[in-house]
């Protein structure tokens, strides 16, 4: 009996050995502990650090919609099929927005991404986790001036945000805040320290990456908001950083404005830095859901069905010359067919469907609060290709070679050389009146002078107290950069540069306080850094 | 630890059996027979066991209640027993031949209750434990094992929170211990893992909770919802075989149906010049998609064999049909048990294979039936068509709007799934009192699901995709091995059970789908899916994914008594986890738990008030395991391109934010109770106060970024608490031979409260977070969570009135009104949790004929009403409404603004249901040679309720998975819940 006792016990205690151990096995991930990179992966990445931009800049809730539905361009409306989504779009167009808005809250936490991502590859490269043997000083530089590109817009949104350039942090270690300043000089510092070291190739080796004059349009726009980011103006160091793009005679102005935003745009000349897009491989890139009404699915004959939300306000196109190409093909506007039968679309909203009535799109809106399927022009500028998926294979032109010169006008202008600037303002205009060249033409007197923008609260289109834009110093400058630069996610940055933003009134808007130009921190990340302050005013 | 104490437990067990002596000598048998029947109704008993009382001869009756026994000479009593009986002794006396009547018990303190890895006299339980048997389960036709059990134990919530056959039960159990990991409880089958479809319910003999943490900390990382026990139907060495039938025939009907607008009332508004269309015709969509439903259940069960070889069979077939077209679920499962006893029953094993096919048609990709089709009903046009006059579907183009019988007819899935579970167990009993037994088991599960939308979709129609198929499959694969030894042994007064184990488990999941469309022809569904294009244009995707979990324990047990009286438990589990960080890989979970059986002291004998008489206390550690398998670990995924050179390189970085500090949710739990029975066991109950408290909660905590590339970490942070009581108590206020009522009341109570949301190393500055979604256009959150408050706090804005034109007047925080939305004027507005739950069961008997009737309500909550916060606005005119949107808010106009969450929409949820009832009648079958027992019932489920909530059903899910902590969420999709009507039969040959 002991016997076969001792036997028992002997196998169920090899039984236990056998399987006493608590194992992770991975199957569809990769255990990082145990990767180790070859060249091959160096590509894949280094790649995360760029993919994040593309959330930054289209993501839902994200840059493009931040930076203009609070400015004087764009508006999101309450729609007949929704829109109101707890005033998310109001609070903005209103400027009541607070540190909850989801918008500041994508935009800071995308950039930091951007920037760990940044971080953490310039970590691995550096210490030689990932293998680089052939050009690792350009890729460091390309990555450090990438990473200038991200705080470049956590400096314009937010100010004052922490500086964070190392990947290994101590659990529990909080970052601290910097101001403003230290944020502009440390973007400026790296630009120039990494600029040597970047690409000056312009092919597609470094499209959609950080050449050398993707950072001197960098450094431009950066120089070009130096007052409003530092209180000191830097108009020359603009113009040298622009002259800098344009002297290396690598971009041209493309012949067609709309060429620089249509599908296959990935040739484009004139694009300096671009955030690729593919409606396969990169997708988000949403906008013609975004703007179209349900029913205008028919128009393109797309594979999804729009939501219907974003459009112009009408005291801008208001502002646009009559004969300007850029109006007639960047908006969509007037009547809605059919691609197939070519017959106008019918409304499918009450009480315009009730009555029977055609869908068009017109330039007009009676406010934030309430519109109708068919009020406001529909944003147009990019392609928006015909049998379209959910998402557009268009790049975003982030910088483009127009945008460079302007900047370059906008420094000459500011400096007492209206003539030369209007120059290059005329150069720009060219192309967007072909068919009426006299009205190209733009004078230094022109640009100095006011808006012609009709400022003031409009209701159902009609303004009670108008407060125009005569008094705007460069109005007129202002205006040129609304018809060029119109939904490219920019405005608001403009609108502050010209003292606009928080001082007139647009549609349903009023101002509501000087503090409004930088926004404030995001509440979620108060709550988790307790050395962080919110920005004045909030 | 856990090599020693793997070594030690079969040492200890060993040098314990070297001390007892073996066997008695031989005497000459005797041969004694008789039959024993049922003492009320005169139906023989089958199964009861008549033993020697001094002897180790044993047996059990057979389906004639006919038994024969070989007893030695010099035994004097037979013992004759069975569950829900009152144990007999009869005095042999030289008699050969009984005939025994046994009385059903009102007490069941003999009941045999199954704990963790054993079983125990409830009388002997020194923890929270409740036992429902066959004979009292919900009949009818029941979704699932859990809902069998609903409405039957205090302090365990079981929710059928729709009518979707394919639904399953959701069981909370003492509220909500934990913010990440749901409340489902460990379910157990016959000791395995598996859900509440592994068996049939209608092969089920008993199920048994382990409530309290006393009980189930044996069961370490899994314990903290409480353990489900599932016992199947036994085999138990019948001289005869038996045939078992059971079948039952189903239909059902949407209890409440909600008040829309009609086509007349359309054309009414329309002709008033409200923004109504009137296309001029009128349908019911409500009707177009539904059907009145059948559903038949038949369950074949076979037992026999010997005392040595026997064996149980059970065939069972559910095909479940809904009451929307397309909705059904058809499960066929079979269970084979065969038990084999040698070397006079020193050796026994067993062999045992449970199989289901299960099968049901989806109308939505890969999921189920799709419930948008039900929101699309509900909001379509009553003046609309269903199809043109072209004899195409007639569509629309308005966001989100759907034909929805276009959604039904022009879509098809099927998702098929195979789930078979192998077992195998050997007993060895060396001597009595000592047990090692192993058990092992492997379960298999696989499924595949095939979809497609034809052309006729509105995917081709409107979205041009020209026919779409997709297939995907899942599989999960669960080892089992348990290793345990046990050793009984009375000293004199004391009794003393000792238990030690070992336990491996492992899982490996894996799911894959692929899609294709633009397709030649609609011929080929997903059975051809190479034939279309999307696939060759880069357009479908594919994706598999597998992953792996193991979990080791090793326990041990002690159970002490002393004279029956004096009642003592310790256990302890000691378990690893792959899921937790590499810093903390194993885990201790003890647990302590004492009982005192006051009927039993001296000072009680005298008096004959109290039956029985018991108080307990006792206090256990659980623990939960994260749900993801590698929360703890630094990975590295592939996901998204970037374009590179001008081509698209595939991005590979992190994943998550590793946490090697990863380790188990810990529930501590002190649990103090009370059993008793008085007046002859005519009234008999429990009571039970529990404190539980979980630490280390785990949740995804918020973190900076940067440093952190992800803005949050799955974490140890946290702790909440639950208090509460629960009472049961059960009465007989009639019994005779004619006529026999049976009733309990139950009542629970719990008190939730998130205590804190840090740790050491994760300080919240903030002290809530926002839960719940309204879904599109509202798109807000309905819940907050907040320290030092309950979870389930519906948080939003406070409507007090109606302005003249119809724009709401909040109320501001400072007790103020105002027209303005300013986020700062939100506040509670009500909590989703019932603070009570309460329930009445009674059955009745009069000669053959029986009636129960089971009744349970939840009280003290709120429901936020999704269907009027969307369809109670006349604004909406795109849309279909409720009636009530022209009814005049707050007795002044009607509503002119915008969709929102207000507390407009938060009504009391309380309910009374009368749920389940049962007519039964029992043939009287004695001389029938061929059929033993016929019995047939008619029955309802889900019969009526009584509440003042506007809603269809105030019983609203308890635990959706899709928005987790958001409690009375009722949301605008919710597929129906249903009234059932039952007939059924149970036949026995």
């Amino acid at each position: 009996m002991i016997k076969k006792l001792s036997i028992y016990t002997l196998l169920s205690g090899l039984l236990c050995f056998g399987c006493t151990k608590v194992d992770n096995i991975l199957y569809s991930t990769i255990d990082s502990d145990k990767f180790i990179p070859t060249k091959d992966d160096v590509n894949s990445l280094v790649g995360p650090a760029y993919a994040t931009l593309r959330d930054l800049e289209m993501g839902w809730d994200a840059m493009y919609d931040l930076e203009e539905i609070c400015a004087d361009e764009l508006v999101i409306p309450a729609r007949p099929n929704g829109w109101v989504d707890g005033g998310v779009y109001k609070t903005m167009h209103l400027h009541t927005f607070n540190s909850l808005q989801p918008h500041i809250e994508t935009v800071w936490a995308d950039c930091y991404t951007g920037i760990t991502n940044c971080n953490r590859v310039l970590f691995q490269i550096e210490s030689g986790k990932i293998p680089v043997t052939d050009g690792k000083d350009a890729i460091l530089a390309e990555l450090r001036a990438l990473r200038a590109l991200y705080y470049y817009e956590l400096c314009d949104n937010f100010g004052n945000v922490p500086l964070v350039t190392s990947y290994e942090v101590k659990v529990g270690e909080l970052p601290k805040q910097n101001t403003r300043k230290e944020v502009y000089d440390f973007i400026s510092s790296e630009l120039h320290s990494t600029m040597p070291l970047l690409s000056p190739v312009v092919d597609k080796s470094t499209y959609g990456k950080m050449n050398r004059y993707a950072a001197w349009t960098l450094l431009a726009k950066l120089y070009l908001n130096a007052e409003v980011y530092t209180g000191t103006p830097q108009w020359d160091s603009c113009r040298i950083a622009c002259d800098s793009v344009i002297n290396s005679n690598k971009y041209i102005l493309e012949a067609n404005q709309e060429d620089v935003f249509k599908t296959d745009n990935e040739n484009s000349q004139e694009i300096i830095f671009a955030i690729p897009f593919d409606e396969k491989y990169a997708t988000g890139f949403n906008l013609v859901e975004k703007t179209l009404q349900p029913i205008s699915q028919h128009t393109y004959n797309l594979q999804a069905s729009p939501w219907g939300g974003i459009c112009a306000i009408p005291q801008f196109i208001n502002t646009f010359d009559s004969n300007d190409n850029r109006l007639k093909t960047n908006w969509i506007q007037g009547p809605q067919y059919d691609a197939n039968s070519g017959q106008q679309l019918g409304c499918e909203y009450p009480p315009l469907s009730t009555a029977g009535h055609k869908l068009e799109f017109i330039n007009s809106l009676p406010g934030i609060d309430s519109s109708q399927e068919i009020d406001g022009f529909r944003l147009g500028k990019y392609e928006f290709r015909m049998n379209a998926l959910f998402d557009l294979s268009n790049d975003c032109p982030f910088f483009r070679y127009a945008d460079v010169l302007m900047m370059k006008a906008e420094a000459l202008l500011r400096t007492g050389q209206a003539d030369d600037a209007a120059a290059i303002v005329t150069q720009v205009r060219q192309r967007s009146f072909k068919a009426n060249p006299i009205k190209a033409t733009v004078t230094g007197a022109a640009l100095i002078a006011g808006s012609g923008y009709k400022y003031g609260v409009a209701v159902n289109d009609k303004i009670a107290a108008p407060e125009g834009g005569a008094d705007i110093k460069y109005g007129r400058f202002l205006d040129e950069l609304g018809w060029e630069f119109a939904m490219e996610g920019r405005r608001r940055t403009d609108m502050i540069r010209f003292g606009v933003f928080t001082k007139k009134s647009w549609l349903s808007h009023r101002p509501n306080g000087d503090f409004r130009t930088l926004f404030p921190i995001p509440q979620d990340e108060l709550d988790k850094n307790n050395n962080l302050k919110q920005n004045p005013g909030y | 630890m856990k090599k020693l104490l793997c070594l030690l437990v079969p040492a200890i067990v060993g040098l314990l059996i070297v001390k007892d002596s073996l066997g008695s000598p031989p005497l000459p048998p005797i041969h004694i027979q008789g039959t024993v029947r049922d003492f009320q109704n005169g139906q023989p008993l089958q199964g009861v066991t008549v033993r020697g009382k001094f002897s180790t001869a044993t047996t059990a009756t057979d389906a004639n209640g006919k038994f024969t026994l070989e007893i030695p000479d010099n035994e004097t009593t037979l013992v004759i027993s069975m569950i829900g009986y009152t144990p007999q002794e009869m005095t042999i006396a030289r008699r050969t031949s009984f005939t025994i009547e046994m009385k059903p018990t009102a007490s069941n303190l003999n009941e045999v209750v199954v704990v963790g890895y054993g079983t125990q006299k409830k009388a002997d339980l020194t923890s929270a434990v409740a036992s429902v048997k066959a004979g009292d389960f919900v009949k009818g036709n029941v979704i699932d094992a859990g809902q069998l059990i609903q409405g039957k134990v205090a302090g365990v919530t079981v929710n059928v929170p729709s009518g979707d056959p394919t639904g399953n039960s959701v069981i909370m159990l003492r509220g909500i211990t934990t913010l990440a990991s749901g409340s489902q409880p460990l379910i157990l089958i016959d000791g395995i893992p598996g859900n509440l479809n592994t068996v049939a319910p209608e092969d089920i003999e008993s199920v048994d909770v382990l409530k309290d943490g006393s009980a189930a900390a044996i069961y370490g990382t899994r314990g903290t919802n409480g353990v489900i026990l599932i016992t199947t139907k036994r085999a138990s060495g019948l001289a005869e075989p038996v045939i078992d039938y059971s079948g039952s025939l189903s239909t059902q009907q949407i209890v409440k149906k909600l008040d829309l607008l009609n086509a007349a009332d359309y054309k009414r508004l329309a002709a008033a010049g409200s923004n109504r269309i009137d296309y001029g015709h009128s349908t019911d969509w409500l009707k177009e998609v539904t059907r009145t439903p059948f559903t038949q259940i038949h369950n074949i069960s076979l037992r026999g064999g010997t005392s040595k070889t026997n064996y149980v069979a059970d065939v069972n077939y559910r095909g479940l049909q809904g009451i929307f077209l397309n909705s059904d679920n058809k499960t066929f499962t079979g269970h084979l048990q065969i038990n084999h006893s040698m070397f006079d029953g020193k050796l026994k094993a067993m062999a045992d294979i449970v199989s289901s096919e299960n099968k049901y048609y989806t109308t939505g990709d890969g999921t189920g039936f799709s419930t948008l089709t039900y929101r699309q009903a509900v909001i379509r046009n009553p003046t609309d068509q269903v199809k043109d006059t072209a004899g195409n579907w007639q569509e629309r183009s308005i966001y989100v709007y759907q034909n929805p019988v276009t959604m039904l007819r022009e879509s098809h899935g099927e998702n098929d799934a195979t789930n078979t579970r192998y077992s195998g167990s050997l007993l060895f009993e060396p001597i009595s009192g000592l047990r090692f037994k192993g058990l092992a088991s492997t379960t298999r599960y696989y499924q595949t699901r095939g979809y497609t939308e034809t052309k006729k979709n509105i995917s081709n129609t409107r979205d041009g995709r020209n026919g779409y198929a997709s297939y995907g499959a899942a599989t999960a694969i669960d080892n089992l091995i348990e290793l345990t030894a046990e050793y009984n042994k009375r000293f004199g007064d004391h009794a003393l059970t000792l238990l030690g184990g070992f336990s491996y488990q492992d899982n490996t999941h894996s799911n894959s789908w692929m899609q294709n469309w633009d397709f030649p022809t609609d011929v080929f569904g997903w059975d051809n899916i190479g034939a279309g294009n999307a696939l060759k244009e880069g357009l479908a995707v594919e994706h598999t994914d597998r992953a792996h979990s193991n979990l080791v324990g090793f326990f041990g047990r002690l159970n002490y008594n002393y004279q029956e009286k004096y009642l003592l438990q310790a256990s302890i589990r000691h378990e690893g986890s792959s899921k937790f960080g590499a810093n903390h890989k194993f885990g201790n979970f003890p647990a302590v738990s004492a009982g005192w059986r006051l009927s039993k002291e001296e000072f009680m004998k005298g008096q004959t008030l109290f039956n029985d008489l018991k108080i307990r206390a006792g206090y256990g550690i659980t623990g939960t395991a994260p749900s993801d398998e590698y929360a703890a670990l630094p990975q590295l995924a592939y996901g998204g391109y970037t374009l590179q050179n001008g081509v698209w390189v595939p991005d590979l970085s992190p994943n998550q934010n590793p946490n090697p500090d990863l380790k188990w949710e810990k529930k501590t739990e002190v649990n103090i109770g009370l059993d008793f029975a008085l007046l002859n066991n005519r009234i008999s109950g429990t009571f039970d106060y529990y404190n539980r408290k979980t630490h280390d909660m785990l949740y995804q905590y918020s973190v900076p970024t940067p440093p952190y590339l992800y803005p949050t970490i799955t974490a140890n942070v946290g702790v909440m608490q639950n208090k509460g009581w629960e009472v049961m108590l059960n009465f007989v206020p009639v019994t005779s031979k004619d006529f026999q009522w049976n009733a309990s009341i139950y009542g629970s109570h719990n008190d939730n409260r998130l205590v804190t949301l840090s740790n050491s190393l994760y300080q919240t500055t903030v002290d809530y977070f926002d839960v719940g979604y309204t879904g599109e256009p509202i798109q807000t959150s309905t819940h907050r969570v907040q320290i030092g408050k309950p979870i389930g706090n519906f948080y939003g804005y406070k409507v007090v009135d109606i302005t003249n034109d119809g724009k709401w007047v909040y109320a501001t925080n400072d007790g103020k009104t105002t027209l303005d939305k300013d986020a700062n004027n939100k506040q509670i507005l009500g909590n989703g949790i019932p603070k009570y739950y309460a329930g009445f069961n009674n059955s009745f008997r009069y000669k053959n004929l029986s009636l129960s009737v089971t009744m349970r309500g939840a009280f003290k909550f709120q429901n936020l009403n999704f269907q009027r916060m969307y369809y109670e606005n006349p604004t909406i005119t795109q849309y279909n409404s409720l009636r009530s949107a022209y009814n005049k808010v707050f007795g002044k106009t009607q509503l002119n603004d915008v969709l929102e969450y207000t507390s407009n929409y938060i009504e009391n949820g309380d309910y009374w249901k009368i749920d389940n009832i049962t007519l039964g009648y029992n043939f009287n079958m004695h001389n029938n040679k061929i059929i033993k027992v016929l019995r047939v019932y008619a029955s309802t489920l889900n019969t009526a309720t009584i509440t003042k909530y506007k809603g269809l059903d105030p019983e609203v899910m308890i635990q959706d998975p899709t928005q987790p902590l958001a409690y009375g969420d009722d949301g605008r999709d919710k597929y129906p819940t249903t009234r059932t009507y039952t007939i059924g039969v149970n036949l026995t040959f």
